[in-house]
């Protein structure tokens, strides 16, 4: 028995040292600091975040693959999942290995070469789920060699970049009263920065932070002005609890300034979504956008794009931070093409508007008035007999991500025409139950979209391509003057300055996620999560 | 709350809640309720049900079943309970669909039970047309049909596919909208039928029925049935058509006798063996 373990201890010790020796001569994993998450694309073999950088960019320095040789961009490989259901997920690339999320809670690590799995997740979800729009995920956040992510039972999790194990597993809320989890982490410094979907099951929308080591909650945010905070009279009505079941819910992941030391959240909808005699006033803090201190949670300042929404108009768009010269001055802002038609451009640091301007036809609101409130057109209210509004509920935008190019200073966006017929009628909350209060009557005929470039300076438009059908495609670009978008199946490449389609690839199902960039072995790849495929296309080496 | 809210609260909570104390989750609400819910209606004649299920039948229904339920691309649905039916079958019609035709399932997520019942009681409120006895010979009517129509559609397995399978035709459509359609009604063309013109750049001129597009093809059956695909760039001219390929049946080409016992015809197709209807 000895001579067996003094074996054994002398295996180990052989084994150790060749680890050890091993280690010596390769690079050590490296662990991703929240400097690294500060530098965005600075190093290009890396997308390390949702919009690619805290701004939210979405605009990589990359110039491999330009206007003059994009049409030889061709498929390298691709990675078919084994999971019904599509991607909505931006993938994160970290030394040469890409990790995602899809649908009902699965992830990969994946050869950022050749596409090859290295490990899979798949969390063991629970019977009787609710999630009212899609059982999806918009993807990882990383720290250290830890990823992070929200699930659909309203858990925030832990997995170990290497084996793809949970490390930690908090619930955020009770997933049975309509609860669940789709939104990219947003991480901070030490903290994993979630919120939680649900307003259309009456659930009380929150920002969450955790702590990246032990998942402990840190901080909350409701979105939701409860009878403590500042803007609980905004909700009034005949129902005196609307503000505990009114939506305001968080699926879109937000944007960081650190020198602010501020994290931007757009909120969703407030509930139920079409009726709004049971929640009189502006129902603060949904449909808006808040700046929340990163470290503490408190509310800085807000801004309510729309104020006591009745048409589904989530701002739960990926706000993205610039620094602009406008009237010749330049100006730190946030930029926001929001879901209810309007672009707006708002001083980040005070929440001040400073344009906001339709990007679509909006039959709801007539402008923005200079102190920051929409000026409602006549006959806009849903009723129990129906009432035209454009755009629809799906809005002239969504959670499909813009991108933005500070050289020519062009936002490109996904814009969506559309109108509908708003219905109201009463509904009763009843926990983990719809919660609507109406419907909408989508009238075809209206439908179209486009892919826009936005002069930030004006608000004016630049350009546009025009899709054979509503398009839910992310938008890319990248400092050589292209801009990746789609639709109809179409992955495409635009000149970035004029608009011109360079490049198209019929990859076969809608499109639903947005393209990311990365280098590895000194080669750019555009990679587009796209249905159940990853798609890794290179300039072809003929 | 006020005091109806309060009793439709207290109905719905007595027809609905399950007995254990937990709050409910979807599967709850699905099976159980699917086989413990009523079979009458226990919402009928209460008026917060009937408004509210005005308001769902209008963003819902009446698209298709027009305004008043009387019928328009789809059934009239007034007179569903003087001919026998029940709530019990209607509300498995809305929760299950009518298989072969626009009619889709309700999506139990999506739409409650609640929601069914409340669109019942309105639709009960409303006023039954009486109904006529049919008209016409339906034996005759199919022979009209192989003449006339069959080289475009197919029923039960016999025609052309230029046009839609009119195997189920009779559940989907009431007699007064397909009489519009064979008079030449364009108003409304079922998806993937629309008609489209194509000019190669060879001179070539196509028409046909546009089955898919993107922003760099087309996808088009064409009269004679070739399926094929078309680059936009390789096109002289690309127009969709606001028209149907259908050829409008006026009374030079179909008298109202012949139309007559054409509509018999069409309205007992409901997927079986119509002549024997």
């Amino acid at each position: 028995m000895r001579a067996v373990m003094a074996r054994i201890v002398q295996a180990t010790v052989v084994a150790a040292a060749v680890c050890s020796s091993l280690a010596a001569q390769q690079p050590a994993s490296s662990q991703v600091t929240a400097q690294d998450l500060r530098d965005g694309l600075k190093n290009p073999t890396r997308w390390i975040t949702y919009g690619g950088d805290y701004g939210n960019h979405r605009h990589s320095p990359l110039t491999q693959i330009t206007p003059a040789n994009v049409a030889r961009l061709t498929p390298q490989w691709q990675f078919q999942t084994d999971t019904l259901g599509k991607f909505e997920a931006a993938p994160l690339v970290l030394d040469g290995v890409v990790y995602v999320t899809g649908p009902l809670d699965t992830g990969w690590a994946i050869d950022a070469r050749t596409g090859r799995q290295i490990w899979r997740y798949r969390r063991d979800l629970p019977s009787g789920l609710i999630a009212c729009c899609g059982l999806v995920n918009r993807g990882f956040g990383v720290l250290g060699d830890r990823l992070f992510k929200t699930t659909l039972d309203a858990h925030v999790v832990a997995i170990s970049r290497k084996t793809g194990a949970i490390e930690w597993d908090t619930a955020m809320e009770d997933f049975r009263h309509g609860y669940s989890g789709t939104t990219a982490p947003l991480v901070v410094k030490d903290k994993v920065i979630v919120g939680v979907a649900g307003a259309e099951y009456g659930v009380r929308g929150f920002i969450d932070a955790y702590d990246a080591q032990t998942g402990k909650q840190a901080w909350r945010f409701y979105t939701t002005a409860g009878p403590d905070d500042p803007g609980h009279g905004t909700w009034r009505g005949s129902d005196p609890k609307a503000w505990e079941h009114g939506g305001g819910s968080i699926w879109v992941p937000g944007a960081y300034d650190p020198e602010l030391n501020l994290v931007y959240w757009g909120t969703g909808n407030a509930g139920p979504d079409y009726s709004g005699l049971e929640r009189e006033g502006d129902n603060l803090y949904t449909a808006s956008i808040v700046a929340l201190d990163a470290d503490s949670g408190k509310l800085r300042w807000h801004y309510q794009f729309t104020p006591h929404d009745t048409w589904d108009y989530d701002s739960t768009q990926m706000p993205v931070l610039a620094d602009v010269t406008l009237g010749g001055q330049l100006r730190k802002v946030v930029l926001f093409a929001n879901r209810n038609g309007f672009f707006y451009v708002l001083d980040r640091a005070t929440g001040k508007l400073i344009r906001g301007k339709p990007f679509i036809e909006t039959t709801w609101a007539k402008e923005i008035r200079a102190d920051g409130r929409p000026i409602l057109l006549p006959n806009s209210v849903p009723s129990d007999e129906g009432t035209r509004v454009c755009p629809d509920q799906s809005g002239g935008t969504n959670w499909m991500a813009p991108s933005f190019d500070p050289a020519l200073g062009l936002f490109f966006v996904t814009a969506r025409e559309s109108c509908g017929i708003f219905f109201t009628w009463k509904d009763d909350y009843t926990p983990g139950e719809a919660f609507r209060g109406g419907a909408v009557q989508r009238l075809v005929e209206t439908q179209s979209s486009t892919l826009r470039a936005i002069d930030v300076t004006t608000g004016e438009r630049r350009w546009e391509f025009p899709y054979t059908s509503q398009s839910w495609a992310g938008v890319l670009s990248t400092a050589s003057g292209l801009v990746f978008a789609g639709g109809s199946g179409n992955v495409m490449a635009f000149d970035a300055k004029s608009g011109k389609n360079l490049w198209h690839f019929q990859i076969g199902s809608s499109l639903y996620a947005g393209a990311i960039t990365y280098l590895v072995d000194d080669k750019q790849y555009v990679l587009m999560p796209a249905g159940t495929t990853l798609t890794a296309f290179a300039i072809a080496e003929f | 709350m006020s005091r109806t809210v309060a009793v439709m609260a207290i109905v719905l909570t007595i027809a609905f809640r399950p007995v254990h104390g937990r709050a409910p989750i979807a599967q709850d609400r699905v099976a159980p309720r699917a086989d413990a819910r009523p079979t009458k209606n226990p919402l009928e004649g209460n008026a917060l049900a009937i408004s509210n299920g005005a308001a769902m039948f209008r963003n819902r229904c009446a698209g298709c079943h027009g305004p008043d339920a009387h019928g328009f691309l789809g059934p009239d649905l007034t007179g569903f309970w003087g001919a026998g039916g029940t709530d019990d079958r209607m509300f498995d019609i809305v929760r299950r669909g009518v298989p072969g035709t626009e009619m889709i399932a309700a999506d139990p997520l999506r739409v409650l039970d609640r929601d069914i019942w409340q669109v019942l009681a309105y639709i009960r409120t409303l006023g039954a047309v009486p109904a006529t006895p049919p008209t016409g010979d339906a034996a005759n009517g199919e022979r009209v049909f192989r003449a006339n129509c069959s080289g475009c559609h197919m029923v039960n397995g016999r025609g052309g596919q230029l046009g839609p399978d009119l195997s189920r035709i009779g559940s989907a459509r009431p007699r007064a909208g397909l009489a519009g359609k064979l008079r030449g009604s364009s108003a409304f063309i079922r998806p993937g039928y629309e008609a489209v013109t194509l000019v190669t750049r060879g001179g070539e001129r196509i028409r046909g029925i546009k089955k898919n597009e993107d922003e760099f093809s087309v996808q088009v059956m064409d009269t004679r049935e070739r399926l094929q695909g078309y680059l936009k760039a390789n096109l002289a001219e690309y127009t969709s058509d606001k028209q149907s390929l259908m050829p409008v049946y006026g009374s030079d080409r179909l008298n109202d006798i012949q139309l007559d016992d054409l509509l018999r015809y069409l309205t007992g197709l409901r997927g079986g063996d119509a002549t024997r209807q």
